[in-house]
């Protein structure tokens, strides 16, 4: 009987510490559960690179880390998921508009003087720009994303529908068959960001150079701008590049993601030394929601290699905690349904095999706290299934001691060839199951490798309550003569007509 | 002991039977199945969800107690003259072909659409709040999934799910034999098959799409498929031990005798959290438990009817 009460200390203990653990570190919910927002960030291949492997995947992490930080978002999570891909958990976040804008652009910032010559071309494609960037501003509806309070961008002349075809000629655009004003701005702004570009001598200066950004209102209009600091080699290298350019009447070209967002002249006098200080600012008319943007991608540094956001996945709080509320209702009340069926179909060790099957559940809760495993839907399904076996098991064990009894066996003999007969069938379901869960974890996508974690923890664990929990607690209760009673097992119209005291003797 | 070779139910006998009523079950699933890839709005074995065709899907529930009514055909309109941001070098989608789904008498409102920027989705959250609001802001959820991830979910899925197949044939071949181990998968085919085939008419008949939890439903029906036929399968072994001199016919018929208490009551405890789910769960949960449930019974069926009364035919040959 020692081992047994050895066993039972263990059970004992197991319990009082998933009890404890549980308590002190609760479970982790998946979004689908209790709501936020879910971003699936896929990295492309560019350049020299046509791969992705895992230590640029670690770069570009690193570098949407730190922008992450910058928006101060509570409690997320970026996960690298395969080679390619990062995950992004926004737990209660409703709107990922924000997070997607910052995290989805490269943010590479170039400075670049403008080549000489090209003065007056500039002049007329940056006239061009200002109109079709204000009427575009115009047209385009309110969204929240704007602040409110932010006064409307200086009005600058309006472009006639004439003026609209005229320049799209002049710069030999095709513009397709019915498109629509908007769609003709767009195509006008592309080309005159393309031929400013053009415009411009190689970058001299890149975000590397930056030490700090920050962002203030505008000394004089109403934008927003976005302040720089350089480090010394930046700042000497600003210096230079704007004393070439100081006085000439050519520009210096603030370029992001191959985009022209600012063009400054510099004034006559800094044509000895150029602008000093190792500073900047990037007047760009920018919203403030904008010029935040921009803070926070130029601190995070720009990204490697681009992104492209493949996902985004937005829970409603309601949804999820009305979905996990009921669905737990209906599981629990399904469960005491099948303890209630055990106890009526099983007698005694119906009852046993219920209390070894609520410890099944307990320890797996713990275990789920103790790794962690973040609970979603399909985490839950494994879980389900989990449970069906674990109570097949029982029911495995239950079969063969029962028909152990109805064949004339003693009690306890029963029980022990019971468990032993059933052993190789339940060893060969939680087998192939197991088999299956490590396909599934190590081939299988993020939904698929939820269901595997918590169907392996459940058949693990399930194995040790049907073949400890369940048998310890059995031999316990049979080591009280009371409980020694094969009606206790069955009913007694299925015993045979045994001889006389053998079936209550047991064998000890 | 097991003394008794004298089955009270003999699966033999009603083989014939069992075969007509699994072949015919297969075929419907079949047919469905055809149906559906005939089908010109459909073009695949099942109706594709969001998750595997891509796109957007925004839903909000608008904060009115007694809702003014509106039909998806406004909504629509709306869309159509919607104006949206759209990144530089792309085009903003034009939503006029969207589909709109309003439910709950106006309350809560589905849009299916072209997949948006997250940006644009704010945009057209916002025009529907000014159209039709004011809407619940924690009722609202937008999701977006790119047209590439949905293959990629299944390529991964069907991969895995292959290669855990090839595992469970290894090991069944090895501690049982080869034909077992073909019966076994042959089994788990006929259940998701069924699955699939149901989910393959209600998509035809109602418009159920299937989503990536669908596939995991599937998974779990050939887990627990599995586990379901080893069981038989276990004590079709021991039956050749103890009694060899038996014909392999009887010795089946003995051992799904023996099991069938066992198979009945596992199902019938498996299925009851289920049907509890799809009685009271949630919304999200009642497709996945629907599949659940069909498969576990479909999956029970097969490990008495078909994988045991098969083997003694296919060991003949």
């Amino acid at each position: 009987m020692g081992r047994q009460q050895g066993w039972f200390a263990l059970i004992l203990a197991l319990t009082i510490a998933s009890g404890a653990l549980l308590a002190n570190y609760g479970l982790q919910l998946g979004l689908d559960l209790r709501g936020g927002s879910q971003l699936t960030l896929q990295v492309m291949p560019a350049g020299a690179i046509t791969r992705v492997d895992t230590e640029q995947l670690e770069a570009v992490k690193d570098v949407l880390e730190r922008r992450i930080n910058g928006l101060g978002v509570a409690e997320s999570t970026l996960q690298a998921v395969g080679n390619d891909q990062l995950v992004l958990q926004l737990p209660g976040e409703q709107d990922p508009s924000q997070a997607a804008r910052v995290l989805g652009s490269t943010a590479l910032l170039e400075f670049r003087a403008q080549k000489p010559g090209t003065e007056e071309e500039m002049r007329g494609l940056l006239a061009l720009k200002r109109q079709a960037e204000s009427v575009l501003r115009a047209k385009r509806p309110p969204s929240s994303s704007d602040d409110p309070s932010a006064p409307p961008p200086p009005e600058a002349p309006p472009l006639s529908p004439e003026d609209l075809t005229k320049a799209l000629t002049s710069l030999g655009i095709q513009v397709p068959a019915g498109s629509s004003e908007v769609d003709q701005i767009e195509l006008l702004l592309r080309e005159t960001n393309r031929r400013i570009l053009g415009l411009y001598g190689p970058p001299l200066i890149t975000g590397k150079d930056l030490t700090s950004a920050g962002r203030q209102q505008q000394a004089t209009g109403t934008g927003w701008e976005v302040t720089l600091g350089f480090n010394r080699e930046g700042g000497e290298k600003f210096a230079s590049l704007t004393q070439s350019i100081a006085g000439t009447g050519r520009v210096l070209g603030i370029v992001l993601d191959g985009r022209s967002i600012s063009e400054a002249s510099v004034g006559e006098q800094f044509k000895v030394a150029g602008i000093t200080g190792g500073s900047a600012s990037i007047t760009g008319n920018f919203s403030a929601e904008e010029a935040r943007d921009l803070e926070v991608q130029l601190r995070g540094g720009s990204l490697p290699l681009p992104v492209k956001i493949v996902e985004v996945r937005t829970v409603g709080p309601s949804l999820g905690a009305e979905n996990i509320r009921s669905s737990l209702v209906a599981g629990l009340s399904g469960l005491v349904l099948v303890a209630v069926f055990m106890a009526v179909v099983y007698r005694l060790p119906g009852i046993v095999a219920v209390v070894a099957l609520s410890l099944y559940a307990l320890f797996n809760l713990a275990i789920y706290a103790l790794i962690p495993v973040t609970l979603t839907l399909p985490g839950i399904a494994g879980f389900i299934l989990s449970v069906g076996i674990a109570v097949d098991a029982n029911v495995l064990i239950f079969e063969r001691i029962k028909e152990e009894l109805r064949g004339g066996n003693t009690l306890i003999r029963s029980i022990d060839t019971g468990f032993s007969l059933a052993f190789s069938s339940i060893f060969d379901g939680h087998a192939t199951g197991l088999i299956s869960c490590a396909a599934l974890f190590f081939l299988g996508t993020g939904l698929v490798k939820g269901f595997a974690v918590t169907l392996a923890i459940g058949l693990l664990l399930s194995l040790f309550t049907a073949l400890t929990c369940t048998r310890t607690l059995l031999r316990l209760l049979m080591s009280y003569p009371a409980l020694r009673r094969p009606t206790y097992f069955l009913p007694a119209r299925q015993l045979p007509p045994a001889k006389p005291a053998a079936a209550q003797a047991g064998l000890a | 002991m097991t003394s008794a070779p004298s089955p009270r139910f003999r699966i033999s006998r009603h083989r014939r039977l069992a075969w007509l009523g699994s072949a015919l079950a297969c075929g419907l699933s079949l047919l469905g199945l055809a149906l559906c890839w005939l089908n010109p709005s459909i073009h695949a074995p099942l109706r594709p969800g969001l998750d595997f065709t891509g796109g957007t899907q925004v839903q909000v529930e608008r904060d009115c107690a007694p809702c003014t009514a509106i039909t998806a055909a406004e909504i629509r309109q709306g869309l159509g003259s919607l104006n949206l941001p759209s990144a530089e070098g792309d085009r903003a989608p034009n939503l006029g072909s969207a589909s709109v789904q309003v439910l709950d008498g106006g309350r809560s409102l589905l849009l299916r659409l072209p997949a948006l920027e997250a940006e644009q989705s704010t945009a057209l959250v916002d025009d529907l709040a000014s159209k039709f609001g004011p809407l619940l802001k924690s009722g609202t959820s937008v999701n977006t999934i790119g047209p590439t991830l949905g293959s990629r979910l299944l390529r991964g899925s069907l991969i895995s799910l292959l290669v855990s197949f090839v595992g469970i044939s290894v090991y069944i071949s090895f501690s049982y034999s080869g034909i077992f181990a073909a019966l076994a998968l042959l089994c788990l085919a006929h259940d998701v098959l069924i699955t699939c085939g149901l989910f393959a008419w209600l998509g035809l008949l109602q418009g159920i799409e299937v989503d990536s939890l669908f596939a995991v439903s599937l998974i779990t029906i050939a887990g627990y498929s599995v586990n379901d036929t080893v069981v038989v399968y276990d004590r079709i072994r021991e039956q050749r031990r103890t009694l060899g001199e038996l014909s392999l016919v009887d010795q089946v018929d003995v051992a799904v005798d023996a099991t069938l208490t066992r198979s009945l009551y596992t199902s019938f405890t498996t299925l009851l959290p289920l049907v509890a789910l799809i009685f009271f769960g949630g919304s999200t949960l009642f497709w996945f438990a629907v599949a659940l449930t069909v498969g576990i019974a479909v999956g029970s069926w097969s490990s008495i009817g078909v994988a045991p009364t098969l083997l003694p035919v296919l060991s003949k040959r």
